[in-house]
């Protein structure tokens, strides 16, 4: 069956451990899950745990696990399975050597004169899900990845998002939770084929929260997979050293990796994390360093040596507020590192500060930096063919030359990567087109997918029905009393919009 | 003997000495030293190395250290303050959470400590606080300033709520309200009505002193 091929590595993954450091790093873990345990804010779960073999302490809510049942519950995960889409060539196999590259989110827009964050409009929200849709090297789509758009209230940002996603992009997407969101967000996935990577994020250290945990529950009962996020912040919520917060990491990790495959053997899912330096200035973290990277080149090998895929955020989010020299290097280096170490999921398009701002604009420019890093992993071939002896014969010395062979014309455009939103020009033709750069490039492009690319659009029935799911998730947020009259006016307004729900 | 002591107090703080640091505060008691001037001393440590984390010679974990390790010898010149039936001076009562929906806490520990150092008497209530358990603490401490933290522009609107919440009560003139967190700015707290925002925490620090008028 075909699937989105994205790239697909051909050398050994760099490994920055040794084979007994990997064995170190995983008996610390142990003994962090055995003698302290994880925090589960959920009485259902510390009771699924306990009835399995953990030690639970209610008074603390804690559980604490053997070793038998981790190295168990980590047998049982798939080290590589399909998520399938709304139109199956956008099927992705995750695990392997396949690297495939995903948005990662920005609560709010940036306005490209001022770069201050301002909330998206519903028409921006739908342009951005339209270029993630249409740019060749983006695989999946991110959770939210906006955090809703004008006029929407807190509690219906996530679903009118999985709405725009769906409606924008056959892609594959994530979902993300807050407020039991997922259970309408699973509704409208399933309303319209395929399936959405869920997602439950812990706290670090060493805590899962209740509606996190709710929210794994009906993972496993909808049977959609799973990425289990940590985000700890080296110094702050987690060691300073980057070992110490992989072993936070892990043991965070591996916990509901232990629920989820006690209670659903081989359910599909993934090692993420949100692991960056403490800014030790600011007090937030500081992305897009090269610690981003070092901390997930090590545990992309404790990954591997688990058999468990990576969903790998180090050139997500940055620390510059600008799509400038420093984004550039910031995901660019992170994103390479990630990919050379066997990252499986490379998150990288559109963001900029933080998980604060995104923009379509950035994601095309990332575009190309995943294009590279995905032409560099997929290595060289050597074969008669590649080696050319025969040719090189042929051709000979000076005044001999290549550019008018067949052996070129057929193999040039598989061996290199030429990027799209860069200038590539010499001195005379840069100045006579207007002296342009990068960013230029990249507006231009946004014009031209935004006037071009038409997403495949969903049947009558399936409007009919996403709409009818959002109009539930309306009344029931209502009903809880999570919208309060004034938000509600201005949602019920923003929808009267002729163009709804495209512009 | 006395300025020893407190010189070497100072020294045990700005080297994050906590048992040092409880060891001199016991000797202090011992020695008879006046325990508001060891408090005094105290503070004074933890304002010279916020200096330096201003002039960016020191860094968190220096700042965080410093006033954690005052944190840890307060009990013992407290009892003592107390039974000499003197008055530790507090700059003012403080309640401080992340707000509902919102488990962040990192920040919000970062200010409740530094504002402990600078002298407030603080009520830390944690994360995910509801709206009713803000609007509870301010009637039940009688607090000068309610702080609230919101790192997610999901959980920001919370903040509004609470205010909202103390005015129905009538008791929104009664505290002064100050906010941060990554997605609250200046205009949302002007939106919202807050008395105060401050993007740092040090800074954070230094607002809460100007909204007490100290």
């Amino acid at each position: 069956m075909m699937a989105m091929k994205g790239f697909t590595r051909r050398f050994k993954p760099l490994e920055i451990l040794t084979e007994e450091q990997v064995g170190e790093i995983h008996r610390a873990t142990l003994a962090v899950l055995w003698e302290t345990g994880v925090t589960f804010h959920s009485e259902r779960a510390l009771k699924d745990l306990e009835k399995n073999g953990c030690k639970v302490d209610y008074d603390l809510k804690r559980a604490r696990f053997p070793e038998y049942l981790v190295e168990e519950a980590i047998h049982r995960c798939s080290s590589s399975y399909r998520v399938k889409a709304r139109d199956p060539k956008n099927d992705l196999v995750i695990g392997g050597d396949t690297v495939y590259f995903r948005n990662f989110p920005g609560m709010q827009t940036v306005d490209l004169d001022t770069w201050e964050p301002r909330d998206p409009t519903r028409q921006e929200y739908n342009d951005l899900i339209t270029v993630l849709d249409a740019l060749p090297n983006l695989h999946a789509i991110s959770p939210y990845p906006y955090y809703g758009y004008e006029g929407v209230p807190p509690v219906m940002r996530i679903p009118e998002g999985v709405a725009i996603k769906i409606r924008n992009s056959t892609k594959v997407q994530m979902t993300g939770n807050a407020s039991d969101s997922d259970q309408f967000n699973i509704k409208m996935v399933k309303a319209t084929g395929g399936e959405a990577i869920l997602m439950a994020a812990g706290s670090a250290p060493l805590t899962w929260y209740d509606d996190q945990i709710r929210a794994t529950y009906r993972a496993m009962e909808v049977g959609f997979p799973m990425y289990i996020l940590q985000g700890t912040i080296s110094g702050a919520t987690g060691p300073a050293t980057v070992v110490g917060s992989v072993v936070v990491n892990l043991a965070e990790q591996l916990s509901l990796i232990v629920l989820v495959q006690l209670l659903t053997p081989g359910m599909r899912v993934a090692i993420a994390s949100d692991t960056y330096p403490q800014n030790m200035k600011s007090g937030v973290p500081g992305f897009g360093r090269i610690g981003c990277a070092l901390t997930k080149a090590v545990e992309n090998q404790m990954a591997r040596s688990y058999g468990i895929p990576t969903r790998d955020s180090a050139s997500g989010p940055v620390s510059s507020k600008k799509s400038d020299f420093q984004t550039g290097y910031e995901k660019a280096l992170n994103a390479l590192v990630s990919a050379l170490a066997g990252a499986n999921l490379i998150l990288i398009h559109g963001s900029l500060y933080g998980e604060i701002t995104a923009h379509p604009l950035q994601a095309i420019l990332d575009d190309d930096i995943a294009g590279m890093v995905g032409r560099f992993i997929e290595g060289v071939t050597v074969s008669d063919e590649t080696l050319a002896v025969d040719l090189i014969n042929e051709v000979g010395p000076i005044p001999g030359h290549y550019l008018n062979t067949a052996h070129t014309r057929e193999w040039w455009k598989k061996e290199q990567f030429v990027p799209r939103a860069a200038d590539s020009l010499a001195y005379p033709e840069w100045k006579k087109t207007g002296k342009k750069g990068a960013l230029d490039y990249a507006k231009e492009r946004m014009e031209e997918i935004l006037a071009t690319h038409k997403p495949t659009p969903l049947t009558p029935g399936q409007e009919e029905e996403i709409e009818r799911i959002l109009k539930e998730a309306r009344e029931y947020y209502r009903n809880k009393d999570l919208i309060s009259d004034e938000e509600w006016a201005v949602y019920m307004k923003s929808l009267e919009s002729l163009n709804y729900p495209y512009g | 003997m006395s300025t020893e002591i407190l010189e070497n107090l100072k020294k045990a703080v700005m080297e994050y000495d906590h048992e040092g640091a409880a060891t001199l505060a016991r000797k202090a008691v011992e020695e008879k030293v006046d325990p508001l001037e060891a408090l005094n001393a105290l503070t004074v440590a933890v304002r010279q190395v916020g200096d330096g984390f201003g002039r960016g010679e020191l860094w968190l974990p220096d700042l965080i250290g410093a006033a954690e390790t005052m944190m840890s010898v307060m009990p013992i010149l407290d009892e003592e303050i107390e039974r000499k039936g003197a008055k530790r001076q507090s700059l003012g009562t403080v309640a401080i959470g992340t707000v509902y929906g919102d488990i962040h806490t990192i920040g919000k520990t970062m200010v409740a400590t530094l504002l402990m150092a600078e002298g407030f008497t603080v009520h830390d209530l944690g994360i995910n606080v509801t709206a009713e358990t803000f609007v509870e603490a301010v009637k039940k401490y009688k607090v000068d300033i309610l702080a609230m933290s919101a790192l997610m522009t999901t959980t920001a609107p919370e903040q509004r709520k609470v205010i909202s919440a103390l005015k129905e009560k009538g008791i929104r003139d009664k505290v002064k309200i100050m906010v941060g967190g990554g997605g609250i700015t200046q205009k949302f707290a002007d939106e919202i009505g807050a008395d105060g925002y401050d993007p740092t925490a040090p800074g954070a620090a230094k607002l809460a002193r100007t909204l007490v008028g100290k």
